[in-house]
C-alpha cells in the first residue's frame, strides 16, 4: 500500500512568543515494513536531523526572534508491506519491560492481565488482552488528558488510542514481556481518511509485533510508524515548550489535504 | 548479643593508637574549659557562614546546623594509600562497567550479570546507549561510603556515583579545626585537603575536548537540602552558579542568559538528577532543568559531570557484582572489600533474609538517605513485622546486609566523651587521571548505639585527617 500524506500542525497565540523549543518526531524512517520514498518536512527555520534516544527520527526547533505563530508541515510518500507479521531488532527488548508514570500497572491493571493472559507468555494472549481492554475501555474522544495515565482512564473505563495504548503497555510489561508505545498515522479505507493515531508493539523472539488495542488490530498492515518510545511522551509526534505567547489560541493539525491511496 | 567495635582511638588494650598519641596528649593538657567554649565558637561560626542542611520529610523544611565534632578521625597514611587505591581500583571499574554497558555490553554476554538486572533498571538510560564521551568518563565525581568491620576491615557500603554530596563539609570542617586549633597541624604533618577545588575544576574541564572550557554549576536552586554545597563549590571555583531557567539551548548548543548577551557553556557540573534534566526529554512537570538539554548533550556539545545514566551502576542492586566488575575489567583482586549481600529478588536468598530479619540490615535498592531501611537489632518486633510484610510485597526492591559493626570514634556528647559509629566518605575525581584528595567526609552518628551516619538521620559530621606515620 502506497500512503501519500501531508500532516500540517499549526500553532497561534495570543501575545508573541519570546521564545520557544520543540522536539520533533514527524519523519519515519525505513524499517522491514515500510519504506519511505519521498520525505520533507517544512519547518521555520532549517534544523538538522538526529537520532533520538529509541532511534526515532528527531528534529529540535528553536526560535527565538518573537513569533505568534509556529507552523510545521511534513509531506511524503510512504510503502507499507501490508503482510509482515513482525520486524525484527538486534538491540535488546528489556529496557521495554519498565513502568513508567503513565504506563503504571496497578492493582487493577495486573489482576486484569493476568486474567486474560493466564500465564501464557504469547501473542495470542495479547491478541486475547488486546480484545478484552477494547471491551473494557470504550473509545470516547475528550474523556480523558494529554496526561492521564494508564490506571485511570482503565478505572474510567474510557479513553482515546493513547488511553489504549498505555493500559496494554502496563498489562504487557506486568506479565513480564517487553512493549512499547508508537506513534504515527492511521489509514481508514472506510472514509478515506488518514489520522494520527497511537499503537503499541510486543516483543516475541527478536522482533516486535503490533497491536492496536482501538482498531483491534494484531498486524499494523494499515499504519504507518513514526516513533517509538517507553509511552506517549517519548514518542509523541510535537513536544515543546515556550517562554510568552499567553493563552494558546488554535492548534491546528491537519493529516488530510494531499491523500492518495493507490492499490499496488 | 555482644558486639565488639573497633575504636579509631583505642586499641583493645586501651592504649592510645600511634597515629593518635599527639592529639591525645593535646586533648590531656587542654582544659576543658577551653574545649567547651572553642566548641561554643564553632557553632557560632557555622552558623554565621551558613552551613545548613534541609531536612526532608520535615513539614516545615527546616534548615539545621549539621553538628561538627571537634574530635577529628584520624587515619595514619600507610592505611590510606590501601583504602586510596581501592577506591580508584573500584571507580575505575564502575566507569568500564558504564561504557561497556552502553556499549558492548561484554559483562551481560560474559554471563557475569544478568541483562534483565541492568537493562529493566529504571536507572538504565536509553539516552545513553551508544554515545560516546569523552576519555570514556562517566562518573567524574564519586563518593565511596566506606565502613569498618569490628576487626577493622574496611568495607564498601555503597558507591555514589550520581550526586554525591558532603564534600563542602570536609572543606569547611578542616577549615574550622585549623581556625580553631591551630597547634594540632603545627605538631604533626596532616595531609592538606584545600586543593580540593582545584582538582574539580581541573577535573570539570577535563572532561570537554575543549582547551579552555567554559563551566558552570547546576542547582535545583535554593530550596535543594545541598544548596549551600553548590554555591560553596562555584564560589571556590571561581565559576558561575546557575538555575536552569539561566540556562537555554538554541541549535543543539547551550548557552547561559547573561547582562552582557547569551555565552556559551561548555561542562556543566550538575547538581540535578536525571529525571529532572529536561523537561522535553524526561519529567515533562520539571521546572528545575533545561529543555532542549539533552538533544545538545547526545550531539557532544556539552559535557554534564555526572553523565546521564550513571545510575545504574550505584544502584543497591547491582552493587553484589561490583568485585566481579573489578575482576572482569581490570583483571584485579578487588583492594576492597564488599559487604556481602543477599538479593531479596531471589526466592532462596529472600526467605534467609525473611528469617533472620532481627540480624539484618534491609536496604531498598532505589533509595538514599538512609529513609526506607530496616536496621534489624534496632528494630521493635512491630516494626520488623511492618518491614517483613513490605519485603513480600517487592522483593525486587530490597536488599538485605549482615549488620556490621561500624568503627567507633572518641566524639563529644552531653556528658563528656564518647565513642560514636563513624563511616567515611572519599571522593575520587576522574579526568585525565583519577585522584583523591586524603581522607574524605567522616559523618558520625550522634545518637548512642545508632548505626546511621547519614545527616537527615541526625548524623554530624568530623574532620578527617590523614597522618603521616
Amino acid at each position: 500500500m502506497r500512503l501519500t500524506i501531508r500532516h500540517e500542525t499549526a500553532y497561534h497565540y495570543e501575545d508573541q512568543v519570546r521564545a520557544s523549543i520543540q522536539y520533533l518526531r514527524l519523519t519515519p524512517h525505513d524499517s522491514e515494513r515500510q519504506q519511505v520514498l519521498s520525505w520533507q518536512l517544512d519547518l521555520p527555520r532549517p534544523v538538522r536531523a538526529q537520532l533520538d534516544p529509541f532511534g526515532n527520527i528527531l528534529h529540535v526547533l528553536t526560535l527565538d526572534e518573537p513569533h505568534a505563530a509556529i507552523v510545521i508541515a511534513a509531506r511524503g510518500q510512504v510503502d507499507i508491506d501490508e503482510t509482515r507479521e513482525a520486524e525484527h531488532e538486534s538491540q535488546s527488548a528489556l529496557p521495554f519491560l519498565r513502568f513508567t508514570r503513565l504506563t503504571e500497572a496497578d492493582e487493577a491493571l495486573r489482576s486484569f492481565a493476568a486474567r486474560e493472559c493466564r500465564k501464557r507468555k504469547s501473542r495470542t494472549a495479547l491478541i486475547d488482552l488486546m480484545q478484552a481492554l477494547n471491551q473494557h475501555m470504550a473509545y470516547k474522544p475528550g474523556s480523558t488528558e494529554v496526561d492521564t495515565c494508564a490506571a485511570e482512564a482503565f478505572a474510567a473505563r474510557a479513553g482515546v488510542c493513547q488511553d489504549h495504548t498505555h493500559a496494554f503497555l502496563a498489562c504487557a510489561r506486568s506479565q513480564g514481556i517487553p512493549a512499547r508505545y508508537v506513534s504515527g498515522y492511521l489509514f481508514s479505507a472506510e472514509s478515506e481518511h488518514m489520522a494520527s493515531h497511537a499503537w503499541a508493539e510486543a516483543w516475541f523472539d527478536g522482533a516486535w509485533y503490533s497491536f492496536d488495542v482501538t482498531n483491534q488490530l494484531a498486524r499494523a498492515a494499515r499504519h504507518l510508524k513514526l516513533a517509538v518510545g517507553l509511552d506517549y511522551l517519548d514518542a509523541c509526534p510535537v513536544r515543546g515548550m515556550r517562554r510568552g505567547g499567553g493563552e494558546q489560541m488554535h492548534a491546528k493539525v491537519l493529516v488530510t489535504p494531499t491523500i492518495s491511496v493507490q492499490q499496488q | 548479643m555482644i558486639r565488639t567495635f573497633f575504636d579509631e582511638m583505642y586499641a583493645a588494650d586501651g592504649q592510645v593508637r600511634p597515629h593518635y598519641r599527639e592529639f591525645a596528649r593535646w586533648l590531656a593538657e587542654t582544659p576543658e574549659e577551653l574545649l567547651a567554649q572553642r566548641r561554643r565558637e564553632a557553632d557560632l561560626l557555622f552558623h554565621r557562614a551558613g552551613i545548613t542542611f534541609t531536612l526532608y520529610g520535615d513539614e516545615q523544611g527546616t534548615e539545621r546546623l549539621i553538628p561538627f565534632d571537634t574530635i577529628p578521625r584520624s587515619i595514619p597514611a600507610s592505611e590510606w594509600r590501601v583504602v586510596e587505591r581501592g577506591c580508584i581500583q573500584r571507580v575505575k571499574a564502575l566507569n568500564l562497567f558504564l561504557t561497556d554497558l552502553y556499549h558492548d555490553q561484554r559483562i551481560i554476554k560474559a554471563g557475569i550479570i544478568p541483562a534483565e538486572q541492568v537493562l529493566a533498571n529504571e536507572q538504565y538510560q536509553l539516552a545513553m546507549q551508544g554515545l560516546n564521551l569523552h576519555r570514556d568518563i562517566y562518573s567524574h565525581i564519586s563518593g565511596v561510603d566506606l565502613v569498618r568491620d569490628g576487626d577493622g576491615t574496611y568495607y564498601v557500603l555503597e558507591d555514589n556515583l550520581r550526586t554525591p554530596s558532603g564534600v563542602s563539609y570536609m572543606l569547611e570542617d578542616r577549615k574550622m579545626m585549623m581556625r580553631l586549633f591551630p597547634e594540632l597541624f603545627a605538631a604533626q604533618r596532616i595531609a592538606p585537603i584545600d586543593h580540593y577545588p582545584n582538582l574539580l575544576l581541573d577535573t570539570l574541564k577535563s572532561s570537554s575536548p575543549l582547551d579552555n572550557p567554559s563551566v558552570v554549576v547546576l542547582t535545583p536552586g535554593r530550596f535543594n537540602s545541598a544548596f549551600f554545597e553548590h554555591a560553596f563549590l562555584a564560589r571556590e571555583m571561581g565559576v558561575e552558579l546557575v538555575e536552569g531557567a539561566d540556562l537555554f539551548v538554541r541549535d543543539d548548543h547551550v548557552f547561559m542568559r547573561t547582562t552582557d548577551g547569551p555565552k556559551p557553556v561548555d561542562v556543566i557540573y550538575r547538581r540535578l538528577d536525571d529525571a529532572f534534566l529536561d523537561p522535553l526529554a524526561f519529567n515533562p512537570q520539571s521546572m528545575l532543568g533545561v529543555p532542549g538539554l539533552l538533544s545538545a548533550y547526545r550531539c557532544g556539545n556539552v559535557v554534564l559531570a555526572n553523565a546521564i545514566g550513571t545510575g545504574v551502576a550505584d544502584d543497591k542492586s547491582v552493587y553484589p557484582y561490583v568485585t566481579d566488575m573489578i575482576r572482569f575489567y581490570l583483571d584485579e583482586e578487588p583492594i576492597l572489600k564488599n559487604v556481602p549481600t543477599w538479593q531479596c529478588r531471589k526466592p532462596e536468598e529472600l526467605s534467609h533474609v525473611l528469617a533472620n530479619l532481627p540480624e539484618l540490615v534491609v536496604k531498598e535498592t532505589q533509595g538514599s538517605g538512609g529513609y526506607g531501611m530496616l536496621v534489624g537489632p534496632a528494630a521493635t518486633r512491630a516494626e520488623i513485622e511492618a518491614f517483613a510484610a513490605r519485603i513480600k510485597a517487592r522483593p525486587n526492591a530490597y536488599i538485605a546486609q549482615p549488620t556490621l559493626s561500624l568503627s567507633t570514634c572518641p566524639t563529644f556528647v552531653e556528658n563528656g566523651i564518647a565513642p560514636r559509629h563513624i563511616d567515611l566518605r572519599p571522593f575520587v575525581l576522574t579526568g585525565r587521571e583519577t585522584r583523591v584528595v586524603p581522607g574524605g567526609l567522616t559523618r558520625v552518628a550522634l545518637r548512642e548505639g545508632s548505626l546511621v551516619v547519614n545527616s537527615s538521620q541526625g548524623g554530624g559530621t568530623k574532620d578527617t585527617w590523614v597522618v603521616e606515620d
